[in-house]
């Protein structure tokens, strides 16, 4: 959860590249990691505490370093058990920016992962509209599960999956017929 | 009270779950070390252990696997705690070695019931594992002080013997003992199925726990029908305690009924709570006749003079004399009680030095020597 203005907090979070995943501890600021990974200042994300895994043997580290550097545009997604710690989710007063709209299932390919789960938009439902209008360079996913596409007996599940524009192979909208 | 190890190199973390477990009522050492930690848990062969998976040197599944390779400690019960949440290493950590796996951040009512369960399983809660006791608070007047009572010895027991203490509180609804501990109802026995449904693992879910590490069976915030317990379901629950707690206090309504009746023929010690005025005493007297009439007697049974407010009606020569029989325990007036009630704590839980408190830990003092002497 973010805490108050200009406040700093850690969360965990499991990051993929093209071949690792990488779990650790991010500072995230009100704006979540979302805001982390556009801050336009920075073309790098640092994790701390990191743990590393190959992607077809998640559960064994290979390495493990108090700090890691990731250049963001290689990252491919990013996997939080709590979408407040992606984004900022809105008050009571109402939703924010990123939970406003109607919810559409997804389906999208990223190297060596499928990812299902929700698009939450307002505006027109089709994928360019979605890329071309949601804020940043990731799309969010909500309620989601990413299987590695060639050990499917793989999988990571989150509250919300953050996945790189650029890194999008298939995207579809609506059930699988 | 069990002896428990946590690993974590996060010095911070470490603190929060040591905190989290000294309140569940055990003994807890905590290390941040991971090789030292392996290295003293095969020296002093701890009841638990509590490991983190991500630490630098030496992971939490390469702790898991040495630990049971080594003699002695193959059934050492160990819980993983770790930021890695995915059921992949859910499963790697079960693979690895240990018993059961928790996802960080971790709330304390999580922890210690993950903990209960991997030590029961283990048959260390109760000393020697042997049958507790079962004490109830009763008698038919109501305003007597009956609730704080039961609530306050619970608490000296918890706090004397850091062993497992249950308070069930049977009142119809809307419940004191919770109020007293500033405990919130999200369960009550309203929420629990028929008797013949009743098991451990679903009476320890509805079991409230206070920071102490007390537990309580709280009655529901709202009337609800029925209201009260049936005799059977009284009875299996009071039956699944005392297989696990240490010593089980029994708060009972100023009302006769079926689950009144089942708890006084489940209980080992009576406690028979009067006020220094008429209408208690004759009550008492009334009550008295029907268990006598019904067969129902205590292996031990005291009669606790409360007074409740400044003035007393009846002096307590004159209270005994109506009885017709000893009052073993008086306790006058106690001005910190109303704080106590405000603040939510017990007075026996806090330094206080008044009648209430000092009575109640002399109580606990003879209850636990009892207890001592039937485990051991």
């Amino acid at each position: 959860m973010a805490g108050g203005l200009g406040r700093t907090q850690f969360i965990n979070l499991d990051l993929f590249t093209d071949a690792y995943r990488v779990t650790g501890r991010a500072e995230v600021g009100t704006g979540g990691i979302h805001a982390e990974l556009g801050n336009p200042n920075s073309n790098f994300l640092e994790i701390q505490d990191a743990y590393i895994s190959r992607i077809h043997k998640p559960g064994l580290i290979v390495a493990s370093y108090k700090v890691a550097a990731f250049r963001k545009e290689n990252i491919n997604f990013i996997v939080l058990q709590d979408r407040r710690e992606g984004i900022p989710v809105g008050t009571q007063h109402g939703r924010s920016i990123f939970t406003r709209g109607r919810p559409m299932p997804a389906f999208l390919t990223v190297p060596s992962f499928e990812i299902m789960g929700e698009i939450i938009h307002e505006g027109k439902f089709t994928p360019r509209d979605i890329l071309v209008q949601s804020i940043g360079r990731f799309q969010l996913i909500f309620s989601a599960k990413a299987s590695a596409s060639l050990f499917p007996e793989i999988s990571y599940s989150g509250d919300l999956i953050l996945v790189h524009k650029d890194r999008i192979g298939i995207f579809c909208l609506g059930d699988s017929t | 009270m069990a002896r428990i190890y946590v690993i974590d190199d996060d010095e911070q973390l470490l603190r929060m779950v040591g905190l989290m477990l000294e309140r569940g009522g055990h003994s807890v050492t905590l290390i941040n070390n991971p090789v030292k930690g392996l290295e003293e848990i095969r020296a002093n062969k701890p009841d638990l252990l509590v490991l983190d998976v991500m630490m630098p040197d030496m992971s939490g599944h390469d702790i898991a696997r040495q630990i049971r390779a080594t003699p002695g400690l193959e059934n050492l019960p160990i819980l993983v705690l770790t930021a890695r949440s995915q059921q992949i290493d859910k499963e790697t950590a079960l693979a690895s070695g240990a018993n059961d796996y928790l996802s960080k951040p971790v709330t304390s009512q999580e922890l210690i019931e993950r903990v209960d369960n991997l030590l029961s399983q283990k048959s260390i809660l109760v000393p020697g594992a042997s049958k507790g006791l079962i004490v109830a608070f009763y008698g038919l007047r109501g305003g007597v002080g009956r609730t704080t009572l039961a609530v306050n010895l619970a608490g000296a027991l918890r706090r004397l013997s850091q062993e497992e203490i249950c308070l069930v509180d049977l009142s119809p609804s809307c419940g004191q003992a919770a109020m007293h501990l500033r405990l919130q109802t999200r369960s009550s026995w309203a929420e629990l199925p028929t008797a013949s449904e009743v098991e451990w693992p679903i009476l320890k879910n509805r079991l409230l726990i206070h920071p102490s590490g007390l537990r309580l069976l709280a009655s529901p915030l709202d009337p609800k029908a029925p209201s009260m317990p049936s005799a059977e379901l009284t009875q299996r629950v009071l039956n699944l305690l005392r297989d696990r707690m240490a010593v089980t206090i029994v708060d009972l309504p100023p009302v006769y009924s079926p689950a009144f009746e089942a708890a006084m023929e489940a209980a080992d010690v009576g406690l028979h709570v009067i006020g220094p005025d008429v209408i208690s005493v004759q009550t008492a007297v009334q009550l008295n006749r029907k268990l006598v009439k019904l067969g129902i007697t205590f292996r031990q049974k005291s009669y606790i003079l409360n007074q409740t407010s400044a003035e007393a009606q009846l002096p307590p020569a004159t209270v005994e004399r109506g009885l017709n029989a000893r009052v073993a325990f008086q306790i006058s007036y106690d001005t910190h009680q109303a704080r106590a009630l405000a603040q939510g704590v017990p007075l026996t839980l806090t330094s206080a030095k008044s009648p209430l408190p000092i009575l109640m830990h002399r109580m606990a003092d003879v209850l636990w020597h009892r207890v001592a002497q039937k485990s051991g």
